[in-house]
């Protein structure tokens, strides 16, 4: 399978390649892992007549311990995340995502943490080939105003499926994004957009350069479900972070659940989390209750789309969570 | 747009112009005849077009052939030694069943290779792990998996 | 008295595949890599919908693209050229088209992305129509017709069969049980994808390298392209390159071959079609979909008193195969244990789906599925054990069965004996976990589906012991060469690497009805197993003189020629064939041999004895259920087969763990998703094939019962160890967490809800 004609830039630090976006902008598209990039090139849904590659710029792949910062470069291969004690330990669920996406032979040597992030949210239609893509009216995500995925809809039901988003998210992370002449943090949370025809808030003329996890002393898990052991994406995900009170340590001070897979953008659920404070850490039922108004927050954002039906995703959000809150209950006990 | 760009494959300094958009499976097979590489899907859901690029087991398929500018590439080719004698990784796919059709064989023994050279102890689970990205339809991988269980501890390097 | 794996040099070790070497190097060429000189690329235009008139074609635009040296339309095919073998199929379509598979143009260009260039640029203006999707809607009176000229969406097939009384063995029947099964769409996905190249030489006779099972039929088919095109009296060839896994894909000729050679004809030059990932998902076949009704009955003893099957299978918009998979379904409805009162009744409904084709197993797999999840069923019902319920009715050697298939040599029961042995079936596993089982029969001693089911061998010697086979039969990455050489080589006392097999060339080898049935160890281990005796005889006749004994007396061991006994007359076997061809008046050795079996058709009665002998298996399964997301995991699988003798254990285990692995693929992840006749996941990612993290532990104990018809005692052993997975899988879920999943595959979601239902 070939790729569609482009011209290849290889920038050799990082202003050159923000310089190259400035004046490319739309025109150019950034390759680091090209693992989701040149499928899609592949696919006829992007044909970018520059392709910036990052290959040169070894300075944006690290994974560093500032004061109370993890701080990983966009560039940083999902091998080297897993390969990381430093996540391991402070960063459980990101590594637990990563572990799970695709395949070692392309993902995890290739693929890198920015591209799994900056993946774009995936459809079974829209993701199909050129060919089946142009026997029809475009949909949404292809510029025009119909959603094959969903009848009669509106808007687009494109799923953000990334693990990696959904891992940090529920860490609590934020991003750095570049342009020329300024940089901008932004947190996960308002980074993914729910529309799924543009899934991030981020301008052509940006770039990733960095994810930065916040130390909390908590534990995090990452639980996902799909049919098979490797390259599958998820069809429903989980992240979540629990924190034990200063004061006593049986006792839940903070907790994020974010869910995957399952929406436009993986979804942090405000009403799931508070509920959880001043819980104990040993309160089974507690998780279950929890799991279960994930569930139905979910379902609000939940899009009828990739891999199963939308009764079984929404009832395995609660599975999911209810797994990944039992996993770092009994983390943060040990 | 065309670059000179050079590499070692298989040993060999090679200098080649390549097209911007050629992938390093096109560069393989179509303009160097290294037909061993195969492609069995174009995007990387197969891992019949694995090769080692830094010791490192990819898909050629997604793998632009400019970006392998300065870097180790080893294909299928290179495995066997000069003279002719097979990789103990191919010997072992060989006597134990590993290889059916055929296809998929290439990029499976590379897959293997990449893990034993730099894990020659792995373990069932983790052999499994390092070929799930190569799919195969005729063996139902377990010969396949014996092939490596047979050769580690003895396969990294050539004989 | 039967022999013994010790009387044996040869046969029954386990040999590695001869090709295994080059294809492990990488030097094996599959289509893919063959380039001629001055080839062009062809590519296929499909169309845009399920169900439409075409009302305008223009392909100007892509005529005038600079680089491409013809587009063909369905104009520009000839009035008869069609394929499959009710010839309801055109290779491009004209005026209408059925299904979003149909071909309605072609090009060929300098280069792949010229093609596909001149592709994006053909115009076409359609009309559409009202697709239809669901067979038992299409059987309706009302149904929109998927072929107009025709009456009905219902094929004219036989299917309509009754042995025994079964009315009457219902109503004595003490237990009955009566569902509805379905089985999906799956596919082959052999990983070298399908193509072809053409070329036709000064005088229009025609070379095709194509990715084939069945070479001479296939030569026949392209024949009669060749006719329809006005080539008269023209020389075909046939030349299978090493291909990429087959399963059954490639037992019918596709429209891109003969696309390919309607190219090359019409450019002059060699015309090369070869398929991308999404083109394999959507434009070869599947496996034949089906919706099945069974009803069976015991009496109190548990034993079968009669089976009533009904189908529907979904044809598709054009007909190959699939159609004809009742022909196999029959075997195992009328023959898996004794039963005597039968009834099967199959509509084949034209849809605007996709039409199938073979796939390993031929229709038994989804018979079997039905069949022994409904034994279980039964034996819950009548109380009895269910490992208990399959002895009571097991089939045995000397049987024939209503269809009149003839058991010789049965090794259900060891089999049966052996899955027992593995795994525990006493219903006290842990909570999630059970066990299950299911058995199997299938054809083993070829399969008469054509006029003839013969293959013919050619054996030649050369000056210094080696042979060459030329075999009908085709490899396709089974080891077929390996079971002819050890065959040959056990025959001649020589080494299986001083035979070098042939085949896949129609110019060299001789004529083969095809990779298909099992047969190919039995039919062409017995042809070249009759040509090797022949030229046998010979070498005995020659040696008899030299030695002055008897021609029975000399026997061949270790590339010796010799005379037990007496040491004097001992020769190696290269010199006595070079005494052979270098005396004066001397004699060339070589021998053909044609072997059809003596199996029978199934005339108008749809009786007869199809095989020579049938293949048993049992397969046992031990599953864990996760209540919670209904995802079931295979800890553990047993796969036992009757395989007469294994001439190679290492590449008959290989044929066993594959097919269990692809059975797996079938029972749990694999389905072609089909949305209003448009196949949804045609990739790798979405159409869900095991990967090496989900493989599993597999045990394949090997029952020989020495088949008298066998090559060496062998039966066929290709299809089976994926046709009663599905069921052993159904059974152990059922027997884990007490759900019933009737349609297949089956997936988490499906357990889930059956969970749901059944604690609510």
């Amino acid at each position: 399978m070939r790729l569609p004609r482009f011209e290849y830039i290889e920038p050799i630090n990082f202003e050159g390649a923000l310089d190259l976006l400035y004046i490319h902008k739309d025109n150019a598209k950034v390759l680091a892992g090209g693992t989701d990039l040149l499928v899609r090139m592949k696919k006829g849904l992007l044909k970018p007549k520059i392709i910036i590659s990052l290959k040169a710029l070894k300075e944006l792949s690290y994974i560093k311990k500032d004061d109370s910062y993890i701080k990983i470069g966009a560039r940083t291969s999902i091998a080297d995340i897993i390969a990381s004690d430093l996540i391991k330990k402070e960063a459980c669920a990101l590594f637990e995502a990563c572990e799970k996406i695709g395949a070692v032979t392309i993902q995890h040597y290739r693929g890198t943490i920015g591209g799994n992030i900056l993946q774009d949210n995936r459809c079974i239609h829209y993701n199909q080939s050129a060919f089946h893509r142009s026997g029809r009216q475009p949909c949404h995500k292809d510029g025009g105003k119909i959603c094959y995925a969903r009848d009669a809809s509106d808007r687009c039901n494109s799923t953000c499926q990334s693990d990696g988003a959904t891992a940090l998210m529920a860490l609590g992370a934020n991003i750095t994004l570049v342009r020329k002449g300024t940089e901008r943090i932004i947190d996960l949370d308002n980074f993914y957009t729910t529309d799924g025809i543009m899934p991030f808030a981020m301008e052509s003329n940006e770039l990733l350069k960095e994810i930065v996890i916040p130390i909390q002393g908590g534990k995090s898990s990452y639980k996902r479900l799909a049919y098979r052991s490797a390259i599958d994406y998820p069809i429903v995900s989980a992240g979540v972070f629990l924190k034990s009170s200063d004061t006593s340590k049986n006792e839940i001070e903070d907790a994020r659940i974010v869910v995957g897979a399952i929406a436009r953008a993986p979804i942090f659920l405000a009403k799931a989390s508070s509920f959880l404070k001043g819980k104990k850490f040993n309160d089974i039922s507690a998780f279950k209750k929890a799991a279960d108004i994930s569930m139905d927050n979910a379902s609000t954002f939940a899009v009828h789309n990739v891999g199963s039906t939308l009764e079984y995703r929404c009832a395995m959000v609660s599975e999911m969570v209810f797994q990944a809150l039992k996993e770092a209950a009994i983390v943060t006990q040990e | 747009m065309a670059t000179n760009i050079s590499f070692i494959l298989n040993g060999d300094e090679i200098s080649y112009e390549v097209k911007d958009h050629w992938t390093l499976s096109h560069l393989l097979r179509e303009e160097m005849g290294l037909i061993g590489t195969k492609e069995g899907c174009g995007n990387g859901e197969c891992g019949a077009c694995t090769v080692i690029v830094d010791k490192l087991a990819v898909n050629s398929c997604l793998y632009l052939a400019i970006e392998v500018e300065g870097k180790i590439v080893e294909t299928i080719e290179g495995l066997a030694s000069t003279s002719g004698a097979l990789h103990p990784i191919q010997q072992s796919f060989v006597k134990n069943g590993g290889i059916q059709c055929g296809f998929c064989s290439p990029g499976m023994i590379m897959s293997s290779k990449a893990l034993l050279d730099k894990n020659p102890d792995a373990n069932h689970e983790e052999i499994k792990h390092a070929l799930a990205g190569n799919i195969c339809r005729c063996t139902g991988y377990v010969q396949i998996l014996e092939s490596v269980e047979a050769v580690k501890n003895m396969g990294g390097q050539n004989e | 008295m039967s022999k013994s794996n010790s009387d044996f040099s040869v046969v029954g070790k386990r040999i590695p595949k001869l090709d295994a070497a080059q294809k492990a190097m990488g030097r094996a060429e599959y289509i893919q890599d063959i380039k001629l000189p001055g080839m062009l690329y062809g590519r296929i235009l499909y169309s845009k919908y399920a169900h439409a008139n075409i009302v305008k074609i223009d392909t100007s635009k892509a005529v005038a693209l600079s680089g491409v040296h013809a587009v063909l339309t369905g104009e520009d095919v000839p009035e008869k050229m069609k394929m499959g073998f009710i010839k309801d199929n055109p290779p491009i379509k004209k005026g209408k088209v059925c299904s979003f598979r149909d071909e309605v143009a072609a090009v060929a260009a300098i280069s792949p992305e010229i093609a596909k260039k001149a592709l994006d640029l053909i115009e076409i203006e359609y009309e559409e129509q009202i697709g239809i999707f669901d067979p038992e809607k299409a059987m309706e009176k009302d149904s929109p017709l998927v072929h107009g000229h025709l009456k009905s969406n219902v094929l004219k097939m036989p299917w309509d069969i009754h042995y025994g009384d079964v009315e009457k063995a219902e109503k004595e029947s003490a237990f009955v049980v009566e569902d509805r099964f379905t089985t999906q769409w799956v596919t082959h996905c052999c990983l070298g994808t399908s193509g072809a190249i053409a070329l036709f030489d000064a005088n229009d006779n025609l070379t095709i390298h194509t990715n084939t099972q069945i070479p001479s039929l296939a030569q026949k088919d392209f024949l009669e392209s060749l006719k329809a095109m006005g080539l008269e009296n023209k020389r075909v060839r046939v030349i299978k390159p090493i291909i990429g896994g087959g399963f059954g894909s490639k037992l019918d000729t596709y429209a891109y071959e003969h696309i390919a050679i309607l190219l090359a004809h019409k450019c002059r030059k060699p015309v090369k079609i070869a398929f991308d990932r999404v083109e394999e998902f959507k434009a070869t076949s599947t496996r034949q979909p089906t919706i099945i009704y069974i009803k069976q009955g015991c009496d109190k003893n548990g034993k079968l008193t009669f089976r009533d099957m009904r189908m529907v299978l979904d044809n598709g918009a054009h007909t190959s195969w699939g159609a004809t998979t009742p022909s196999v379904m029959l075997m195992p409805i009328s023959s898996l244990y004794r039963v005597e009162n039968v009834k099967y009744v199959a509509k084949c409904v034209y849809t605007n789906n996709t039409y199938s084709q073979a796939m390993r197993g031929y229709g038994n797999p989804q018979a079997t599925f039905a069949i022994e999840s409904s034994m279980d069923m039964l034996a819950e019902k009548a109380g009895i054990d269910r490992i208990e319920i399959r002895r009571i009715n097991r089939n045995q050697s000397g049987d024939e069965t209503p269809q009149g298939l003839k058991i010789t040599t049965c090794g259900l029961e060891e089999c049966i004996d052996a899955v027992e042995k593995e795994l525990k079936f006493d219903g006290k596993n842990e909570k999630g976990v059970g066990t299950g089982i299911a058995s199997l029969i299938h054809v083993g001693g070829g399969a008469r589906i054509y006029g003839s089911d013969g293959c013919g061998a050619i054996l030649k010697m050369d000056d210094y012991g080696k042979v060459d086979v030329f075999t009908g039969g085709t490899d396709m990455g089974q080891g077929l060469d390996n079971i002819i050489a050890q065959i040959v080589a056990e025959e001649l006392g020589l080494l299986a690497e001083d035979i070098n097999v042939v085949h896949s060339d129609t110019d060299i080898c001789p004529w083969d009805v095809g990779a298909h049935a099992s047969r190919s160890t039995f039919v062409a281990g017995n042809a070249a197993l009759g040509a090797a005796k022949k030229v046998k005889q010979k070498i005995q006749k020659f040696a008899s003189k030299l030695f002055d004994v008897p021609a029975e007396k000399i026997e061949f061991k270790d590339k010796l020629v010799f005379v037990p006994g007496d040491q004097e007359k001992s020769m190696p076997l290269g010199k006595l064939l070079r005494k052979a061809h270098f005396s004066p008046g001397g004699t060339m050795l070589m021998a053909e041999y044609f072997y059809d079996p003596d199996n029978q058709n199934m005339g108008k009665e749809l009786k007869g004895n199809m095989s020579m002998t049938y293949s048993f298996g049992a397969h046992g399964a031990k599953v864990k259920v996760d209540e919670e997301t209904g995802k079931v995991e295979v800890l553990e699988y047993v796969a036992a087969h009757d395989v007469g003798r294994a001439i190679n254990p290492l590449l008959l285990e290989g044929q066993v763990y594959g097919g269990v692995v692809m059975g797996l693929g079938y029972a749990l992840t694999e389905e072609v998703t089909v949305k209003d006749g448009e196949i949804m996941n045609a990739n790798f990612r979405d159409y869900k094939l095991f990967t090496a993290k989900d493989a599993v532990k597999i045990k394949a104990p090997i029952i020989e019962t020495d088949d008298k018809d066998g090559p060496f005692g062998a039966k066929g052993i290709g299809e089976p160890g994926c046709v009663p997975t599905a069921p052993a899988i159904a059974n152990a879920i059922y027997d884990a967490v007490g759900v019933r999943i009737k349609d297949l595959p089956i997936t988490p979601e499906k357990v889930l809800v059956a969970l749901k239902k059944k604690n609510d």
